[in-house]
């Protein structure tokens, strides 16, 4: 009986069993470790795949409710409870993984308790519970008539129009309200998706493909369980036909193709497309209105994603429906329907996901977990459909044998061999326990994946070479600083002072030139003393007589006195300068720390334990160094940032 | 109502304000220097507070500008986010369900998540509200050392800013942002440079309430409307059906009634 059905069955318990894993992780680490949601990317796949996108989509109970019992077009009568299953199993998905995904599950109950109306999520909650409420006591004869509970079915009977409206008028609601949802993104949300028609175009297309969706379902079922109803006899009894009604009536006549649900199904997808088209018309006049077909052709991802969603949802649908060659035609019709139901999922995403991409300045992208759970719920919910389709008198066409009475908890072995075996036996029982107790376990016993490692702060001040790449002047020239040779000649550690305390406040490095400029200044680097005796021993070494020559190694003969008659420092040293070789980004040298923070890390302390000793608080505040509306430096030159080996030039 | 205004060029991005933020509010200042080397903006569950560089040499103090008329309080499905009459945006994490609407909300991008935790709540800033009711001012405006930071009631800070911008030689761009923006905001700015980088809109964009909540206001119109003419056009269609099955209605090419006939429940 339900062969056809054996491997897609097999296929959604695995993916119900790994999301309901992936579940008890989510709930065992939190949202940061099992999703990739982020402060800029606060709502992921589970609020807009299956809520939002999940509702949409579920908008046949209404719409078929509408036409059926409102209406009263009896045609459409046969889909009235699958609309009514699907808009349950869609609210059942939606409400299921929106558990999950609010990061305080425990406090669902919180918004029938605290109130605050000003908020469209707040409507869309109550509407959402209360129609499913709906939903629920709308499938509630179904199940009473399968468990033989007439009393109670009869009980429900003349109220059911009357939710039938309740239920209208909610969908109403809340179906344009999950477009109002995005209403408060008008910085963030991409123009082609944020429009004050919203809520107008959310329930049009939520209408239509919701419309095109149940017409999918049934197209779906009817190949699973009764082709002949949606499909029409097979190839070969449809051949037989053919000559049959040659025989008979002795003409060209073929018959059509197709089984006897067809003219009802092509008439709700026309309905269905009439829908989009009337929402293809509204999303081109907002295109035009408000300007935003500018955006459409700049052939960004974004014109691209929207002119996609355009097509599958509205204009592939209406095309395939109504072009004479392709109406009528059941695989054509079911593509239709997939399109409408893949467009309007897509245009959820859009609107919830894609179109925050741009402002967010990251791209998301769910997490395995993400989607086991958003995956999981789905599945589950269609292996409930396919226990409804095959128990319940859900179609016209039973799929049960009439005559095989069996006992409601027997009857799940068509859903699931899986359940139906475990509850037989004892291996299998145990197989059972073990899939669902041992996964869940050892999710509690495993660390989060994504432990976050604390990122290496690099202190500010650290030096990691022994010499150091430097370019004061923004040049382009760079020098080799031996910087620990300087460390260790000027007194170790506390020697940074030496040099960093040289430069002035908004100097963000320290050229060699602020201190090897001057023999005579009072901030005297340059040790004269130090460079007469090394000078001296060089003399003696070459065999000279120093005293006679020392000074003039450096200075003009006769103006010794003077500093200014001094050479140049990389007249003698430069061995230490390397004017020529184009250094590579991997080499052994690092780049200087800059000033600033060479300072702060270092200066502040000591200004901070002289702040304490000679009782002068001010010492450590930032206004000690940075001048209050000090002139901003104005020229060109080189930021060297910490041991970064890249450089950034400020304009 | 009380407001914070900041004038950008007096801040030279020392974070003494972000410190006392972090002491104030109890938070980890381990995890919060952690966080200022790998957020975008400086801002998280542990740093409320933060001084992005908008441009070299010009930093502001960036956190909730707690809005006049918040999005994030017209959003939150549960009332958990309130605008106090003193001006801050406070929140109520009793009430929190987790829900994140708080967060795609908010035009700045403000609040943040406690994404780490298995109890996740929402931070931010409440401009020091508690406080506010022992009559200090916030603590990121007590420490600011160079005074770029003020705080009082709005309307004086506003004429404040006015006057320094007046009286600023066109040092300052003729803008006080937050005046207007959104409908107003509790954290003013006076400014040598453009300060959009924070998520401010072009001058007098309206709150964002005010595009949700007429909308909202009309939900039970709405609702009842649609329910009225749903039994309004039922009634007529089972009038039609009673006169066609009668004989005495129009006879015409109603389909629709004559096929409800023939089908029949």
């Amino acid at each position: 009986m339900s062969d056809r059905t054996r491997g897609l069955k097999d296929v959604l318990w695995a993916l119900a069993l790994a999301g309901l894993v992936a579940a008890v992780f989510r709930l065992r680490f939190g949202l940061g470790a099992t999703t990739n949601l982020t402060d800029r990317v606060p709502w992921g796949l589970w609020k807009i795949l299956n809520m939002v996108a999940g509702v949409a989509i579920s908008t046949s109970g209404f719409t078929v409710g509408f036409l059926v019992y409102v209406l009263r077009l009896e045609r459409f009568r046969p889909l009235m409870k699958p609309a009514i299953l699907v808009a349950f199993l869609g609210y059942g998905c939606s409400c299921t993984a929106l558990l999950f995904d609010i990061g305080l599950p425990w406090r669902f109950w919180h918004p029938f308790v605290m109130w605050n109306g000003h908020s469209f999520l707040f409507e869309v909650f109550w509407c959402v519970i209360l129609y499913f409420t709906v939903t629920a006591i709308e499938l509630a004869p179904t199940i009473f008539q399968k468990l033989k509970a007439e009393k109670a079915a009869a009980i429900l009977h003349p109220v059911a129009f009357g939710v039938v409206v309740v239920g209208i008028s909610l969908s109403s609601l809340h179906h344009s309200s999950l477009g109002s949802l995005f209403l408060v993104t008008p910085e963030r949300l991409h123009p082609l998706w944020y429009t004050p028609l919203l809520p107008l175009l959310f329930i049009l297309s939520a209408m239509g493909a919701g419309i095109m969706f149940v017409v999918l379902v049934r197209i779906l079922h009817a190949h699973w369980y009764d082709r002949e109803a949606v499909f029409g006899p097979s190839r070969v009894e449809h051949e037989l036909l053919i000559v049959r009604s040659k025989e008979r009536n002795g003409a060209e006549r073929r018959p059509v193709a197709a089984g006897p649900d067809m003219p009802m199904l092509t008439s709700l997808a026309s309905i269905g497309t009439g829908i989009l088209g009337v929402y293809l018309l509204l999303q081109l006049f907002n295109l035009i209105a408000s300007g935003s077909w500018q955006a459409l052709l700049e052939g960004t991802w974004e014109s691209w994603l929207y002119t996609g969603e355009v097509l599958i949802v509205a204009v592939l649908p209406i095309l395939l429906v109504w072009l004479p060659a392709t109406r009528g035609s059941p695989t054509a019709l079911g593509i239709a329907a997939f399109s409408a139901s893949a467009g309007l999922v897509l245009n959820r995403l859009d609107a919830g996901i894609f179109g925050y991409f741009q402002d967010a300045g990251e791209v998301y992208f769910p997490s395995l977990i993400e989607w086991a759970v958003s995956v999981g719920v789905v599945a589950a919910a269609a292996l409930v459909f396919l226990f409804f389709a095959e128990t319940m008198p859900i179609f016209r066409t039973p799929v049960v044998e009439a005559g095989r009475t069996r006992k409601f908890g027997a009857s799940f072995d068509s859903l699931s061999r899986v359940w139906y075996a475990a509850l037989r036996g004892g291996m299998e029982r145990a197989t059972l326990v073990a899939v669902l107790v041992i996964p869940p376990a050892w999710a509690l016993m495993y660390p989060p994946f994504h432990t976050e490692e604390p990122p290496d702060v690099t202190p500010a001040f650290r030096v990691t070479r022994d010499s150091l790449r430097i370019d004061g002047n923004g040049g382009g020239v760079e020098t080799i600083f031996p910087h620990a040779d300087h460390q260790e000649r000027l007194g170790g550690d506390t020697s940074c002072v030496h040099c960093h305390h040289m430069s002035l406040p908004g100097d963000e490095t320290t050229p060699c030139s602020r201190c090897h400029r001057h023999m005579v200044d009072s901030t005297l680097i340059f040790d004269h003393a130090r460079h007469t005796v090394a000078v001296a021993k060089k003399e003696e070494l070459a065999g000279l007589f120093p005293e006679n020559h020392t000074c003039t190694v450096c200075h003009t003969k006769g103006e010794t006195e003077a500093a200014s008659t001094a050479k140049h420092c990389l007249e003698c040293h430069k061995e230490n300068t390397d004017w020529t070789t184009e250094y590579d980004e991997s080499d052994t040298l690092a780049w200087a720390v800059s000033y600033m923070e060479a300072m702060h890390k270092n200066c502040m302390e000591c200004h901070k334990k002289e702040a304490e000793g000679a009782n002068r608080p001010e010492l450590p505040d930032c206004s000690i160094c940075h001048r209050s509306l000090a002139p901003r430096i104005a020229d060109k030159r080189t930021v060297l940032v910490g041991t970064r080996r890249s450089r950034s030039r400020i304009p | 109502m009380k407001a914070i205004l900041m004038d950008a060029t007096r801040c030279t991005g020392c974070e003494r304000c972000v410190a006392a933020c972090i002491e104030a509010n109890d938070l980890d200042p381990v995890q919060a220097q952690v966080d200022r080397a790998v957020t975008k903006d400086g801002l998280s569950e542990n740093r409320f507070l933060s001084v992005p560089k908008v441009e070299e040499g010009r930093f502001v103090r960036l956190s909730c500008m707690h809005c006049l008329e918040p999005s994030c309080v017209s959003a939150c499905l549960v009332g958990g986010i309130t605008k106090t009459q003193d001006g801050p945006v406070v929140y109520d994490p009793d009430k929190c369900i987790g829900c994140r609407y708080c967060m795609l909300a908010c035009p700045f991008h403000i609040p943040r998540y406690e994404w780490s935790s298995p109890v996740p709540f929402m931070r931010k800033c409440d401009m020091c509200a508690g406080r506010q009711n022992d009559g200090q001012v916030p603590a990121c405006v007590e420490a600011c050392p160079y005074e770029a930071l003020s705080f009082g009631d709005r309307d004086a800070l506003l004429r404040d800013a006015h006057a320094l911008i007046g009286s600023g030689e066109g040092r300052y761009l003729d803008r006080v942002w937050g005046e207007h923006e959104f409908g107003g905001t509790c954290v003013l700015y006076v400014s040598d440079v453009d300060l959009g980088v924070l998520g401010w809109p072009a001058p007098g964009t309206e709150s964002i309430p005010s595009l949700t909540e007429p909308l909202i206001a009309k939900t039970p119109v709405i609702g009842l409307g649609v329910m009225g003419s749903l039994l309004g056009i039922n009634w007529v269609i089972r009038r039609r059906m009673k006169l066609a099955r009668d004989g005495n209605g129009p006879h015409d090419g109603d389909g629709r009634a004559s096929e409800t006939d023939e089908i029949g429940p």
